[in-house]
């Protein structure tokens, strides 16, 4: 063993109460940390089925909103102007075929999004959704993470609404009603061509096989029912109006709530405001009515991890091509309930930090005392011919010899500590303990990167605390080992 | 041969405002080989000698050759490294390295510079010298173990152990009985004899002082007796 490592481990052993209140530092430290990154990590997954398998995908392409500043997810439009609605993506089906051509992409698939009411016929009562529009020929494909609980799921050119159990328990709260497959209901919606009322049919219940968070809000339904409700520009060979609608319709002389395919088209045609690009309105101009509009594209990715550099290659293909769309992660899309994650990041990270920066100076109190204690010893190596860099090599031995130690011991008690919070399967009791908890149970686990991270963290702190220690060490002069006791 | 040569040395020390002048034009020259003494009573600047022959001092004023090159201007580096392959030390309190054991002390230079000599050729040489100063029975003890006598036999061990041309001896019996220091100046005495290294202690113990080949006397900084062997014998003999 070489001679400064043993050095290191008898001083560790020697001054042992200095050891112990290093050690119980990093001990403490390493808990904090691997049970953080246990969570983080737990959290990671979480996140992934909560958001990603769920609803949002790798990476999301939207239009470029009008309003400098202004955000778009799939829950709608933010910091818009009042008339702003989620713009319709420009040149979809030229972006979906290059997107499709990406090796890095599996799936990817379009969607439109609409916020409206839903009520029973003859009553007042309303349930606020969110109304996804779906192609039910590859939406199911890339958010497979769900279970059908009754009924059917959503047939390509099918009309009808598949609904959450979760949606279903809460509208059925709001209507005082006990809804079920088979159901029809009054989709209320409103967009810049006025206020649109469509029946729809409950065709489909589904449940999640993770946790989710905001998909109670929501219903699935075929497109065109959503661009009829948000005025989005439609196909008029794929709207066929019901008999309720046309009793509807027939039972009220207030047409202009009422708008047919025909009427929203037109009306979405006159008083769509115009892009700012000129390739966006070259491309809303051109594109034919038939192929029916977007709000945006999903995409699957092969390996989330090139979701950033994915991210970038679209964006850039897409500046060139000057096409008035972005490409953004799954964060973006979904919206505010993404924040929340990033809340609970910062606070561990903040935790982590503060803990580092306390263990850090009581560290380097330790460590200045402990060379001021060896002062003679240093001395005496450096009048032996001991350069002042084998003084450093010494302190930094000692130094991650002890971090090391006790970082293990903490890794070994952390790891403990998670088995019986395990076996406690503590339930989480809101979103947020959701989030963090990655489902409706605790359970943390490590995984080999977040065991590198303590290790490193530690040794990062080993190596800050034992900076200012050194420099007072290699300001002893060898004269001083002359003047030891 | 001169080994070692002081010309007009002076060293001056500030003691808060005031200034000390701890040694004062010294100049003597040291033959290679020699069993020397710097005698003298306490603050007569024995120690601040031994610091500046043993280049873990600078001086204020002259210059310390050792080996026919001048100290002066030498780097920390430099100085590190003709310390380590040309002087040994021993240290009045020892200073053993308390988490090493017998071995291991006397082992720990070679394991500082660069290129020091294979592991087979050194654990023999390690254990010669543990012979050489009889403690083969203690070689795995840690200095808290130990006697005195035998840290300071650990000490002269540790500073022959990079085969100096020079060691240096701090008041090497001070810590220790009478007859405990006689054995050590004896043994110093003996490797002297044995390998011709040039052996420089300071004691004010007269009767260590007479087993000098050379005496060198100093008071208040300054050189009041500078005699070999039968001079400092005559000397005696006078006073």
């Amino acid at each position: 063993m070489p001679v400064l490592l043993r050095i290191a481990l008898r001083n560790i052993r020697e001054h042992t109460s200095k050891s112990l209140i290093i050690g119980s530092l990093v001990v403490l430290g390493v808990i904090i940390i691997v049970l953080g990154n246990s969570l983080l990590d737990t959290a990671s997954e979480g996140v992934h089925r909560m958001f990603i398998d769920n609803y949002t995908g790798d990476v999301f392409l939207t239009g470029i909103p009008r309003t400098p500043g202004a955000t778009v997810s799939l829950f709608g439009l933010s910091g818009g102007g009042e008339t702003e609605a989620i713009p319709v993506f420009p040149d979809h089906d030229a972006v979906l075929v290059h997107v499709q051509g990406d090796r890095r992409v599996t799936l990817a698939t379009s969607q439109v999004t609409g916020l409206g009411l839903v009520g029973l016929e003859g009553s007042d009562n309303r349930a606020i959704t969110v109304f996804f529009g779906i192609d039910p020929a590859t939406y199911p494909a890339l958010f497979h993470d769900t279970f059908l609980v009754s009924g059917s799921s959503l047939r390509p050119g099918q009309e009808g609404l598949v609904v959450s159990r979760g949606w279903l328990t809460s509208a059925n709260k709001s209507l005082k009603s006990e809804l079920t497959v088979g159901d029809k209901l009054l989709l209320n919606g409103f967009g810049h061509a006025g206020f649109k009322i469509r029946e729809s049919t409950i065709v489909g219940v589904v449940d999640f096989n993770a946790e989710t968070q905001g998909m109670d809000l929501i219903a699935w339904a075929n497109a065109d029912t959503v661009r009829v409700l948000t005025s989005v520009d439609v196909s008029a060979d794929d709207v066929v109006l019901t008999k309720s609608q046309t009793d509807l319709l027939n039972a009220t002389s207030e047409n202009d709530i009422f708008g047919s395919p025909e009427t929203s088209m037109s009306a979405a045609a006159a008083r769509t405001p115009a892009p700012e690009s000129a390739p966006a309105a070259a491309s809303l101009s051109a594109a034919p009515a038939t192929a029916g509009s977007w709000h945006f594209l999903l995409v699957r990715l092969a390996d989330s991890r090139q979701a950033d550099s994915f991210i970038k290659d679209t964006n850039a293909w897409l500046e060139s091509q000057g096409i008035a769309a972005r490409a953004g992660g799954w964060k973006v899309a979904a919206g505010p309930f993404a924040q929340s994650i990033d809340v609970i990041r910062i606070v561990f990270y903040v935790a982590i930090l503060i803990v580092s920066i306390v263990a850090i100076i009581i560290m380097m109190n330790t460590l200045v005392i402990s060379v001021m204690e060896r002062t003679g010893e240093i001395g005496t190596m450096r009048a032996l011919g001991a350069r002042k860099y084998y003084v450093w090599l010494m302190f930094l031995t000692e130094t991650l010899a002890v971090t090391v130690i006790f970082g293990l011991i903490g890794i070994a008690i952390a790891a403990g500590i998670e088995g019986i919070v395990n076996s406690l399967r503590i339930p989480a009791a809101n979103f947020f303990t959701q989030v963090i908890f990655g489902g409706k149970v605790l359970h943390l686990g490590l995984s080999p990167l977040s065991f590198l991270n303590t290790i490193l963290i530690v040794a990062g702190v080993g190596l800050v605390a034992h900076l200012y220690p050194v420099i007072v060490a290699l300001k002893v002069q060898p004269v001083q080992a002359m003047q030891s006791e | 041969m001169t080994i070692i040569e002081l010309t007009n040395v002076k060293k001056t020390y500030a003691l808060g405002k005031v200034e000390v002048e701890a040694v004062r034009g010294v100049s003597f020259a040291i033959e290679k080989g020699d069993f020397i003494s710097i005698a003298g009573p306490s603050g007569s600047g024995k120690s601040t000698i031994l610091n500046l022959i043993g280049c873990i001092d600078t001086p204020t004023a002259g210059t310390v050759d050792i080996e026919g090159r001048p100290t002066a201007g030498l780097s920390d580096k430099e100085l590190t490294i003709l310390r380590h392959d040309a002087i040994g030390f021993i240290f009045q309190s020892f200073n053993l390295i308390p988490v090493l054991d017998v071995y291991e002390n006397i082992e720990f230079p070679l394991l500082m510079g660069a290129g020091g000599p294979p592991k087979k050729e050194r654990r023999a040489w390690v254990e010669s010298l543990v012979a050489e100063v009889g403690l083969e029975q203690w070689r795995r003890h840690k200095p808290n173990e130990l006697s005195g006598g035998q840290r300071q036999r650990v000490a002269i061990a540790r500073a022959l152990v990079t085969r100096p041309r020079i060691v240096l001896a701090d008041e090497p019996t001070a810590n220790l009985d009478s007859k405990t220091g006689e054995q050590i100046i004896s043994l110093m005495k003996k490797i002297n004899r044995e390998i011709a290294t040039t052996f420089i202690f300071s004691t004010h113990d007269p009767s260590i002082v007479q087993e000098a080949d050379h005496v060198i006397r100093l008071h208040d900084g300054e050189v009041v007796e500078n005699v070999r062997t039968t001079e400092a014998a005559a000397v005696r003999s006078v006073e």
